[in-house]
């Protein structure tokens, strides 16, 4: 049990000590807020008003992607976390660690936890854009956030995890991960409403587990009850699966459960990896 | 029950068609040092991984305190403490945050943990840098720490591999002053892996290894005097017409050793004298001394340990006992 705790207190300690990557992580949300968003908004809300639409005068994108940006965060920043596997290996402090009679189901089991732990910091963090972009959270909803960012991050941890466990180099990890994060994200739901997409597009989207993931946020951070059918349907916020309309609890399930498969795997993988 | 703390059998490790390890045997003893000398490759680090269960051994089996390094890892673990021959510190904390960690990945009682940690710190000299992160301490203080943080959960066997590799002599001094008084102090045997013959003599005894095969095994001054007496190395205007003339007046073991011709004698100081005058060839330059490890792997092997140790000229170990 203290094993779990050491390698996750060791990653906590670095993270809060890594100043730069700390600042860094803000780069890319803001990237996607500021350009992303305002570039978008714009254009989307001249568009839907050519139209003359009146159930579309709500429509603000900022805070459609808001939830996206959290999402994508707690995404990259777990997964991406496992790098700290490899760099132990590349650096030799691995070795400390698997030579000491710690099991290594513990040591998977804490870096799991420790990456779970600096994603969900993270994407609290992503909360100090609430003020300057103008969305309105209530705390609510940000206590409703915590628990799904836990779930999110252990999922995404785990297959960090998994991928780290059978590579041996950090570039080659990197390179991994891009491969699989961002069509994971783009096809997820967070930048663009899931709505009319082409057959095979629409395929991936509903296999992309992440899409599930960013609909739970959506469902948390807006204020889902309020908003007219078809403002509702225009920001896809109406998910279906094979006609059924997947519910926030549906999706809790789901993700728990392939969290409860990654982590499985993960660990396997990590035993078995010399 | 056992005194022996290490015991290997028919121990064989292969990769693919190259066999790294091919069937060593041996025991360690409590408290000794015990030294694993040989050039790069011959198999030291390999069979350490095999002991510290790192690695699977092919073939074979060996204990540490009467564990099995297979069928018992947890409690092999638990008895051992290593020194890698790569830096495996976290130098992004300090020594205390790498220690503390130390303490908890072995189950260190909590209560004596920060007295463990201030005493080992003390005992290597690193007490007053303990918040420093590691990132900015020099090779030598790395290295200290490392041999601190081996000894915090009171191991029954040390394993040193290559202990001093890529550090200065004067380091490499101080870094031993601390494992022979842990050796007196704590009874703590020692399992040492070198490729310098200087500190290969440390040992209580040695098995000198070549190509994943131990050559032989005995106390450093026993090695020694296998060779017989003392050994003289010059070189001569035409090396292999001095050797010739040696073989058939002096019948002793000749061999060449790089540009220079190398023969064991009785009383060096006194055939030296008569030999001088009696060789024909002229002589560029001669020296006579005790013989040195490197001479008992020369006879052994034919070649020597640090023509393959290191393949530049600036990490050859120093020579003691020179005299004339």
């Amino acid at each position: 049990m203290e094993a779990i705790y050491a390698v996750w207190h060791r990653d906590l300690i670095k993270f809060i000590r890594d100043k730069p990557r700390l600042l860094g992580s803000f780069a890319m949300p803001i990237m996607f807020l500021v350009i992303f968003g305002s570039g978008m908004s714009g254009a989307l809300t001249s568009m839907f008003n050519t139209g003359g639409m009146q159930q579309f005068a709500d429509f603000n994108y900022v805070s459609f992607i808001f939830p996206g940006i959290i999402a994508m965060t707690v995404f990259s920043t777990s997964i991406f976390s496992a790098l700290s596997v490899v760099t132990d290996k590349e650096e030799g402090y691995m070795k400390e660690i698997l030579v000491s009679p710690v099991s290594r189901t513990n040591v998977a089991i804490g870096k799991i936890l420790g990456s779970t732990t600096v994603a969900v910091i993270q994407g609290l963090l992503m909360l100090v854009f609430v003020p300057i972009i103008g969305v309105e959270v209530t705390l609510k909803s940000i206590l409703l956030l915590i628990p799904a960012m836990v779930m999110v991050a252990f999922t995404l941890s785990s297959i960090g995890l998994l991928v780290a466990s059978t590579l041996k180099t950090s570039t080659g990890f990197q390179a991994v991960i891009q491969v699989i994060i961002f069509p994971m994200l783009f096809l997820s739901g967070a930048f663009f409403p899931l709505n009319g997409m082409p057959g095979w597009m629409n395929a991936l989207v509903k296999i992309n587990p992440m899409t599930y993931a960013v609909d739970m946020f959506k469902h948390i951070m807006l204020d889902v009850g309020s908003m007219n059918e078809i403002l509702r349907q225009a920001m896809g916020l109406n998910l279906s699966l094979m006609g059924h309309t997947v519910s926030t609890i549906e999706e809790v399930v789901f993700i728990i459960l392939l969290g409860s498969v990654f982590v499985l795997l993960a660990t396997i993988s990590f035993n078995r990896s010399e | 029950m056992n005194e022996n703390v290490i015991e290997v059998t028919g121990l064989k490790k292969r990769f693919g068609d190259f066999e790294a390890v091919s069937g060593v045997d041996f025991s360690v003893r409590k408290g000794e040092i015990f030294g694993f000398l040989g050039p790069n490759g011959a198999g030291k680090t390999t069979t350490i991984n095999m002991l510290c269960t790192m690695m699977k051994p092919t073939e074979g089996n060996a204990t540490i305190c009467g564990h099995d390094v297979l069928k018992e890892k947890k409690k092999v673990r638990e008895s051992i403490g290593i020194i890698f021959q790569e830096n495996t510190l976290d130098e992004k904390l300090t020594a205390t945050e790498n220690l503390m960690l130390h303490c908890r990945f072995y189950s260190v009682p909590k209560k004596e943990r920060t007295t463990r940690v201030d005493e080992v710190l003390k005992m290597v000299e690193l007490f007053e840098k303990k918040d420093d992160v590691v990132e900015n301490y020099s090779g030598g203080m790395k290295r200290r720490l490392e041999i601190a943080r081996g000894l915090l959960h009171y191991p029954n066997v040390l394993f040193l591999d290559e202990p001093t590799v890529g550090l200065d002599p004067q380091t490499r001094t101080h870094i031993w002053d601390y494992i022979l008084e842990l050796k007196n102090r704590e009874g703590i045997t020692i399992f040492l892996t070198t490729h310098y013959m200087d500190e290969a003599e440390y040992s209580d005894r040695i098995a000198i290894m070549d190509n994943g095969k131990i050559i032989a095994l005995d106390t450093p001054s026993d090695l020694k005097d296998q060779i017989g007496g003392d050994m003289i190395e010059l070189t001569t205007e035409d090396n292999s017409l001095a050797i010739e003339e040696i073989k058939s007046k002096y019948g002793n073991n000749v061999k060449t050793k790089g540009s220079a011709i190398t023969l064991s004698v009785k009383n060096g100081s006194e055939f030296i004298a008569g030999f001088i005058k009696d060789l024909s060839v002229p002589i560029k330059n001669i020296n006579l001394h005790r013989p040195t490890l490197n001479d008992v792997f020369l006879e052994l092997t034919g070649r020597e340990i640090r023509d393959e140790a290191t393949g530049n000229g600036s990490k050859k170990p120093a020579f003691g006992h020179r005299r004339f």
